[in-house]
């Protein structure tokens, strides 16, 4: 199988301020893909040079084995992170008036439509107007119209933003089923955590430069911080004997819990046995690294700290999904 | 190919399925209707009744009679049939016919009954010739009045009906009038006085009246135009509003679908629903679809009152008036001129984040669209003059310009024709050109709205 999307050394600048830099990304076709960064960092630029909205100033690019995605534009689906509707056109007319677009002919379209509508529990709303939706409705429609002419590939911006947790689910099933389908997704977002849950692989990019490019797997060997959770059973309990533990290099307090740094060389299983010997516990866990870790880490130049700048940088890809999201 | 007409057809559905726009349609011959056949009605139905006096002081006891008769209700009357028999003969034929038929007749007939009662009472007082001016006068500085208030004062002058010796001229009358009098009364007492004057000086010198007006009148005849096809009526009115009436039109057209093209360009922009369109069509693709839906709402537009006018003139009988040529012509300049003006109204679109951004770019293209509209009248009269040859070859005002000429009583010659459309061709290219460049751009920029140089700077970048 090839690669569905190839960006070589692609740069992009608005008048003085560089929004993409030397950017090289490779997604092979089936795969699915995070594109992560906190706002700002040029997702959303390079998703529209991807999809030939806009053009690199330097650099090559090919999609789905085509110079340019113009070449290819009815075998992609895109939902923009500026997304909306026509507030006038009925529901089920716009899906079909973007089904035609893409390329999708006759009467196979209006059934499509419909079936779609129904999956996403619009069945009945198919004749109202747009603007007649609620929010979350018309994100669902947002959807519809991305993957109503079965793409190969599937580019998302920012697809959760502004959705409560129910649509979230939902969309993140149907991301699922079309990848299941075989169609390539990527999707950007500023939250980690949707990341985590939904790619095999993740690109990180920070002021418009690739900073991470990797399986989430290797990430957590990576950036295993080699520690543990420690929550006693007797909050009052004294912890001081897990000091005492081997292979425990240090312990610190974490909230309600404690956490407990290994020493180098250590055996997490042995050292997990013994602190269950030395106080009993509620809970103990192996620390796993999460990518907002990984993310504050590798801006902050390696190690993981939590100092002010870290607080920022955090906060900034840890909003749950309930983000002023774009006016409609 | 195929996405552009998909994006030119919901453009025109869009545009032309809306309350809005039909209701707009029916707005405008509505509102030409209301003016032409309501409004006359409206000021002609419902004069003021006037009742009063007049004063005369008349020295040659020869005037006042003759003054007192013209002023009867009933000599209102008649005069009013008369005007209004002359108004119906100069009717072009089929309104004639409808005039004159019995039902018609049975209207008029009734009109004039209910106008009697609505004509000027008139009571003509004759005033001692000794009787003092100032004293006369007064009952005219009353405010308001009873019933028999005075109207107006007459003095004829004693030479008036004799001259005096070695003296060419006759003498005439002095006419003081109240301060609110009705002009048309003024009128029919001035028409009155000049009446009794003349026939009291005919009678004093011992004329034949009716021998004189014979001799003095010469029947003024409508003249008739000779074309290659015939002989026809000419009128004089026509040849000054057809002309017109094509370049209204052809404005109303290019306005109404460059301003749907603005604003659904500026809507789908603010809609934020443009960047999905991108994913699945070029810009370009996207433009010329809106350029080419919208150039059908304006065909739609001038072929529904192309149509209202050739049923109007229909029923007039005059169709002949008009030019199958002209309306060719009409269309091919409706697409010269809708391409520049669309182009820029789909760049202008683009660029802004909401209408009334919009208004501050327009504001030169409108300005250079009045030109013509403003010229209408030195241009329909003097057709071939300088000015009116230099703006038949600046786009896009020239296309408004050779219509008008074309439709004048004496048209350009062809070559003047043909190089305006070259010239008004080369102008829409341009203005593709610009705005294709600029729409690109612009589509996704959101923020500050752009100035016209900034329009002209994304123009020539990339």
């Amino acid at each position: 199988m090839g690669d569905a999307i190839v960006l070589r050394n692609v740069t992009k600048t608005f008048g003085d301020i560089v929004a993409v830099r030397d950017l090289d990304l490779v997604v092979p076709q089936g795969a699915l893909y995070g594109f992560i960064g906190p706002n700002g960092a040029g997702k959303t630029t390079t998703i529209r040079m991807i999809l030939s909205i806009m053009f690199p100033d330097r650099g090559e690019l090919s999609v789905l084995g085509k110079r340019s995605a113009l070449e290819a534009k009815d075998r992609i689906g895109y939902l923009p992170e500026e997304r909306g509707l026509y507030k006038k056109m009925r529901v089920a007319d716009f899906l079909v008036y973007v089904g035609r677009l893409k390329g999708v002919d006759g009467s196979g379209l209006k059934q499509r439509v419909h079936e779609w509508l129904e999956r996403v529990g619009l069945a009945a709303a198919a004749s109202k107007r747009c603007e007649e939706l609620s929010k979350g409705m018309q994100q669902k429609v947002q959807f519809v119209a991305a993957v109503i002419h079965r793409p190969d590939l599937l580019i998302l911006d920012e697809p959760f933003s502004g959705l409560d947790p129910v649509s979230q689910r939902l969309v993140r099933e149907l991301v699922l089923e079309e990848h299941g389908r075989g169609c390539t997704v990527l999707f950007s977002t500023h939250i980690m955590v949707h990341a985590e849950q939904l790619c095999d692989r993740v690109v990180m990019i920070h002021k418009g430069a690739k900073v991470l490019d990797e399986t989430i797997a290797a990430i957590r060997a990576r950036f295993d911080p080699r520690s543990l959770i420690f929550e006693p059973l007797d909050p009052a309990a004294d912890v001081a004997p897990l000091e005492a533990v081997a292979g425990v290099k240090k312990v610190r307090r974490d909230g309600a819990a404690w956490e407990i740094a290994l020493a180098q060389g250590a055996d997490a299983a042995a050292v997990i046995r013994s602190l269950a010997g030395a106080v009993a516990p509620a809970r103990i866990e192996l620390r796993r690294p999460t990518l907002e870790d990984v993310f504050v880490g590798i801006v902050e130049g390696g190690a993981l700290q939590a100092g002010d700048e870290g607080a920022r940088l955090r906060a900034s890809v840890r909003d749950d999904g309930e983000m002023p999201a774009a006016k409609p | 190919m195929r996405k552009i007409l998909h994006v030119a057809r919901r453009e025109f559905a869009a545009t032309v399925l809306t309350k809005g726009f039909i209701i707009g349609m029916l707005v405008t011959p509505a509102v030409i209707g209301v003016v032409v056949i309501v409004f006359p009605r409206m000021i002609n139905r419902n004069p003021p009744r006037i009742v009063g006096e007049i004063a005369v002081i008349d020295p040659t006891g020869r005037v006042s009679d003759t003054l007192r008769e013209y002023l009867r209700p009933e000599r209102f009357l008649e005069r009013r049939r008369a005007l209004q028999r002359r108004a119906s003969e100069a009717l072009p034929g089929a309104w004639k016919k409808a005039a004159g038929s019995p039902a018609a007749e049975a209207a008029v007939q009734q009109q004039v009954e209910a106008a009697l009662g609505q004509v000027p009472q008139i009571d003509v007082v004759v005033l001692n010739a000794a009787t003092d001016l100032e004293q006369a006068k007064a009952p005219l500085r009353a405010a308001g009045g009873g019933e028999s208030r005075r109207l107006a004062l007459v003095v004829v002058h004693p030479d008036a009906v004799h001259r005096e010796e070695g003296k060419q001229r006759f003498g005439s009358y002095d006419l003081f009038v109240h301060g609110k009098l009705d002009d048309r009364l003024e009128d029919d007492i001035r028409n009155g006085l000049r009446e009794a004057i003349v026939e009291a000086r005919i009678r004093a010198y011992g004329l034949n009246r009716d021998e004189i007006e014979a001799l003095t009148s010469v029947e003024r005849l409508p003249s008739r135009m000779v074309t290659e096809e015939g002989e026809r009526d000419t009128s004089r009115a026509l040849n000054l509003l057809l002309p017109a009436a094509f370049m209204v039109l052809l404005l109303i057209s290019v306005m109404t679908s460059g301003q749907y093209l603005l604003t659904s360009t500026v809507e789908e922009k603010s809609n934020r629903v443009v960047e999905v369109l991108l994913s699945a069509v070029s810009p370009m693709e996207l433009m010329t679809g809106k350029i080419l839906g919208q150039m059908a709402v304006g065909f739609l537009v001038l072929a529904v009152y192309a149509g209202l006018g050739a049923v109007a003139l229909l029923s007039f009988a005059m169709l002949g008036l008009l030019d199958p040529v002209l309306i060719v012509c009409m269309f091919v300049f409706f697409v010269l001129a809708y391409f520049t003006i669309g182009s820029f109204m789909a760049a202008t679109g683009s660029a802004v984040n909401e209408l009334r951004e919009a208004q501050t770019l327009m504001t030169p293209v409108m300005l250079l669209i009045m030109i013509p509209w403003i010229l209408w009248l030195p241009i329909s009269r003097e057709p071939n003059s300088l000015l009116a040859v230099v703006l038949s070859f600046v786009p896009p005002v020239g296309n408004f310009v050779v219509l008008l000429r074309m439709a004048s009583s004496a048209p350009p010659p062809m070559w003047q024709v043909g190089l305006s459309m070259l010239s008004s061709a080369a102008g829409a290219a341009v203005a593709l050109w610009f705005a294709a460049k600029v729409f690109r751009i612009g589509l996704l920029m959101f923020g500050k709205p752009p100035s016209l140089g900034t329009l002209i700077r994304w123009a020539r970048m990339s």
